[in-house]
């Protein structure tokens, strides 16, 4: 890998080295789920990793079918899923002994509170009673329910709702949950709030997530590994990492003095773009020697370097291979 | 467009707004006896429960809470203040047959049930919508199907957690009633026998009105309206089978009339208790001789629980979806 | 010209203030409206598109107030945030409805351009009742583009739209506002309003917080020390010069870069440069920490 523009042999979208069947949470296999003439999934075949993987893309039937499928409520028409290593169409009993799964939709009674729901629920995954209760205490403190838990759930904020979702799926200590949309309805503050407490799940307390989102920017942050499936064909599958990759450009923002910058740049033999701003513009990084002309450039000029940054590969690009500068590695 | 966003994966540590706990080890404690234990996030490796515990569970509480138990208190007003109603013809009786005499029950062990339609109808139809519409109401199957049942499992624990429910209730009533004549020294054999009976037709009868009352509350999102649907929909029967068969006798149909009470449960259940044990009617309805009748009873009172049951499980494969 | 201008405008509903105050100009362009959950944005939207009054102030669209004015509707399109939609006709079908209620005189044009513009031509003859979410959107978005107005109300547009969708819609919305016409949107996505507005109103518990561009609202809070994180050849010596030199009052190595806060931006931009080519270090990656319009939005709620 050339260490500073970030090329690396690109092995067709899949995890270089992680060929090994163990860390992966879920393998689907040629799957294929069609409803009469609407066919929801074709022929998908990905593996996902350990650790959090967000799906995007998949709108509709795409990704409600494929849940149902790895939950071993649905059977494929053709092809197959496996689980944790379960057959997702033979042993989906099992499978739902060890997944936790936190809905889109509204799924929450008004009437209970939450400590009363998250025991009923940790009871109809098979804990004893006494365990229930105990676990349950502590899954509300970990998902951040204090002393709300014994009201009734109607007068909860949206984002208290989530995090009674998210408690009851992870009450019963699954090896994977699968959670759709976590974030959805939270302002910015409480959806920072559910990221970091994904993050957690995955380091902290070590369950492997599998994490759908309309929201690119989030699945940067918080996923190791990302699926884009559309209209029931995967897309993608690549590790976050390769497809935030950084770039061969750099951006540059000085307090003024830009066009003078840039001639003196352009004349020690870089390759100079606008951005836009008189003051803003993007470097090719053709070497190291680069960040030194722009700030020795600023130095010199007596302008103050407000930014040189590298940019960034986006997820967007999937959906946007013409934007200027990404280059797109499919 | 500029794009500056920080490095993936650091912003959200950044700011930490929920306490982490910590997940690192317990350490030791010192010689002085000082230590810090682990309050991370614990993993369970100990026993769960199979299926069969877990329906069991879901039978148990949904008896519960169709008698208020584990509820508020205002949800336990309806069912016991009927229960209460329900109970106190088997004490007048009592003290009826001290007062007369009598050396048989006013009315009998299969009469009771036709005689308190309209309790026992506002009972089930008070308990079936707590039982179901809730969780259909508020979206919550997803949660349920996913975990380790399946979809009938969660409908066949309903409606035995209501059918027992019924039959509690209802046993008991019969049995205060044995329990009355017995104390007023009545024939005991004839008494047990009778209650026998007794035990049998409630039993019938707790099957057949909860797989009904299910069907129509699953159906009736709305509390409110299941409860409204239900009892009008139990009431209205009776009314109409009653006209018909009137009107069926008056023209001059008297085996129309007599194959008509099936159509009410209270009389299907009353039709079977004459023609298998030999009682007398409740109300005086005409049941059919033979064994044609019996069989069409019979089966009537299976197919309506059977095709409940299979509505009932084909309703949550349509509506119950994750 | 299309601009609309809020004066002084509070609503109330008994004891609970929705909006508090708020004076704002909303001018040609795309602006973003945003705030916490409750923070009264579709409130404002209700009353600059007519279908609220104001408790007190006034909503004008250039000059003329917009309350029962129907004759503003040829001018605004509105687009709620409401799911609700008439299930059993097809979008073709609701869309010409709508432009002949506009009476338009080319209704079946106007709709088919609409259509087009929204991308639903192919789907048209659906019923509205077969359509995902995002394709109803789609369908209001047209709707309220039949009559070609000059200002746009949306409220959540981007709601439930997958990537793709959301892409295009970016891409309407940052054509319709560089045609000059007046587009304003609300959303808690900070990523989407970074993207395509060019300014944000921000709305706080009914009260109007801040308006602008969001790196020019951060450097105007003076009041916070700017942070910046570094990236360089050699970070501990890099750290030493800078607080030898005084520019910055915190300097952080913990994070594995160089962590700064800085009370005077000018001064620091200034003299980094300069300290690291004194030193003899290279600068790897600079950039201001906290001007995302996430941090941005964190402070201006924290206030």
């Amino acid at each position: 890998m050339d260490p500073f523009t970030g090329d690396r042999d690109f092995t067709g979208g899949r995890d270089p080295g992680d060929a090994s069947a163990a860390g992966r949470s879920v393998v689907v296999e040629n799957l294929t789920r069609t409803f009469g003439p609407v066919t929801a999934l074709s022929q998908l075949n990905v593996e996902m990793p350990e650790g959090v993987v967000g799906l995007v893309g998949a709108n509709g039937a795409g990704k409600s079918t494929l849940i149902k499928v790895l939950l071993g409520l649905l059977a494929p028409t053709s092809g197959g899923a496996r689980v944790l290593g379960l057959d997702c169409a033979t042993q989906g009993l099992a499978i739902r002994q060890l997944v936790g799964y936190m809905p889109e939709s509204e799924c929450l009674p008004p009437d209970v509170s939450a400590t009363e729901f998250v025991v009923h629920m940790a009871r109809m995954s098979g804990l004893p009673s006494a365990v229930a209760r105990e676990r349950t205490a502590d899954t509300l403190r970990h998902v951040g329910l204090y002393e709300e838990r014994y009201r009734p759930i109607g007068g909860y904020s949206t984002g208290m709702k989530q995090r009674v979702k998210l408690a009851q799926s992870l009450v019963h200590d699954p090896k994977l949950v699968l959670l759709d949309e976590p974030t959805n309805g939270l302002d910015p503050a409480g959806r920072d709030e559910m990221l970091t407490l994904i993050q957690r799940i995955s380091t902290d307390f070590s369950i492997s997530v599998l994490v759908t989102s309309h929201l690119l920017g989030e699945l940067e942050k918080i996923s190791d590994h990302l699926v884009v499936i559309e209209n029931g064909v995967l897309q993608r599958s690549t590790s976050t990492a390769d497809a935030t990759q950084l770039s061969g450009v750099v951006l540059v923002e000085v307090t003024d003095g830009g066009p003078e910058l840039v001639a003196r740049l352009r004349a020690a033999g870089a390759q100079v773009a606008d951005d836009g701003g008189a003051h803003t513009f993007t470097v090719e990084l053709a070497g190291e020697w680069v960040f030194d002309a722009v700030q020795d450039g600023a130095a010199d000029l007596g302008v103050g370097l407000v930014r040189m940054q590298r940019r960034r590969h986006h997820l967007t690009e999937i959906f946007r291979p013409e934007q200027e500068g990404a280059d797109v590695q499919r | 467009m500029s794009s500056v966003e920080p490095v993936p994966g650091t912003a959200a540590s950044a700011v930490p707004a929920v306490p982490a706990a910590s997940a690192g080890p317990t350490l030791p404690a010192t010689p002085t006896g000082d230590v810090i234990h682990d309050i991370g996030f614990r993993h369970y490796d100990g026993h769960r429960f199979g299926r069969g515990w877990v329906v069991r569970s879901l039978l148990v509480e949904t008896v519960r809470g169709v008698f208020g138990l584990g509820r508020p208190a205002k949800s336990k007003v309806m069912p016991w203040v009927l229960i209460g109603i329900l109970l106190i013809p088997p004490l007048v009786i009592a003290i009826v047959i001290l007062l007369t005499g009598s050396d048989e029950l006013s009315i009998s062990y299969t009469q009771y049930p036709g005689s308190m339609e309209l309790v026992i109808s506002l009972f089930v139809a008070g308990a079936a919508p707590y039982c179901v519409s809730r969780d259909l109401r508020h979206g919550v199957m997803p949660l349920y199907l996913s975990r380790p049942m399946r979809r009938s499992d969660y409908v066949l624990a309903k409606f035995a957690g209501l059918a027992i429910s019924m039959f509690a209730v209802l046993a008991l009533a019969e049995t205060l009633l044995l329990v009355g004549a017995l104390l007023m020294k009545l024939p005991v054999g004839a008494q047990i026998v009778g209650w026998a009976g007794g035990i049998l037709t409630v039993a019938i009868l707790a099957l057949i009105l909860s797989g009904i009352a299910l069907v129509i509350a699953a159906f009736t999102l709305r509390r409110g309206l299941g409860v409204a649907a239900i009892i009008t929909g139990l009431l209205v029967v009776s009314g109409v089978v009653q006209i018909l068969i009137a009107i069926a006798k008056d023209k001059g149909y008297p085996t129309a009339a007599s194959y008509l009470p099936a159509l009410n449960p209270y009389s299907l259940v009353d039709g079977l208790a004459v023609r298998l044990l030999g009682v007398d009617p409740s109300n005086g309805t005409a049941y059919p001789a033979g064994p044609l009748g019996l069989l069409v009873y019979g089966s009537l009172a299976v197919a309506t629980v059977g095709a409940c049951l299979a509505i009932l499980i084909r309703r949550y494969h349509k509506v119950g979806g994750v | 010209m299309s601009t609309l201008v809020l004066d002084h405008v509070s609503r109330w509903y008994g004891n609970v203030v929705a909006a508090n105050d708020v004076t704002m100009t909303i001018g040609p362009g795309v602006t973003g409206l945003l705030g916490p959950n409750g923070a009264g944005k579709s409130t404002l939207i209700a009353m600059m598109g007519g279908f609220l009054a104001p408790s007190a102030g006034t909503v004008t669209l250039d000059g003329t107030p917009v309350w029962r004015h129907p004759g503003i509707y040829r001018t605004i399109g509105l687009v709620p945030e409401t799911e609700a939609m008439y299930d059993m006709v097809t979008g073709w079908q609701f869309v010409v409805a709508n432009a002949r209620l506009q009476h338009l005189p080319d209704a079946e044009g106007a709709a088919l351009a609409a259509l087009e513009t929204v991308e639903m031509v192919d789907a048209k003859d659906r019923d509205i009742s077969t359509y995902s979410k995002g394709m109803k959107q789609r369908v209001k978005m047209a709707i309220a583009l039949v009559h070609d107005p000059m200002v746009l109300l949306l409220d959540e547009p981007f709601n439930g739209m997958d990537p793709r969708q959301r892409l295009h819609l970016m891409d309407l919305l940052r054509r319709l506002g560089e045609q000059g016409r007046t587009v304003l949107f609300s959303s808690h996505i900070l990523e989407e309003v970074e993207e395509i507005a060019g300014t944000i109103e921000v709305l706080v518990a009914g009260r109007h917080a801040a308006s602008g561009d969001f790196r020019r609202i951060r450097r105007l809070m003076t009041e916070r020390p700017h942070k910046y994180t570094i990236s360089s050849s050699d970070d501990r010596r890099l750290a030493a010069a800078i607080i030898a030199d005084g520019s910055a009052d915190t300097v952080d190595l913990t994070s594995g870069n160089l962590a700064v806060q800085a009370p005077d931006l000018g001064v620091f931009v200034h003299a980094l440069p300069r300290l690291a080519r004194d030193s003899g270090i290279r600068l790897l990656d600079v950039s201001p920490a906290d001007e995302s319009l996430e941090s941005v939005f964190a402070y201006l709620v924290a206030r």
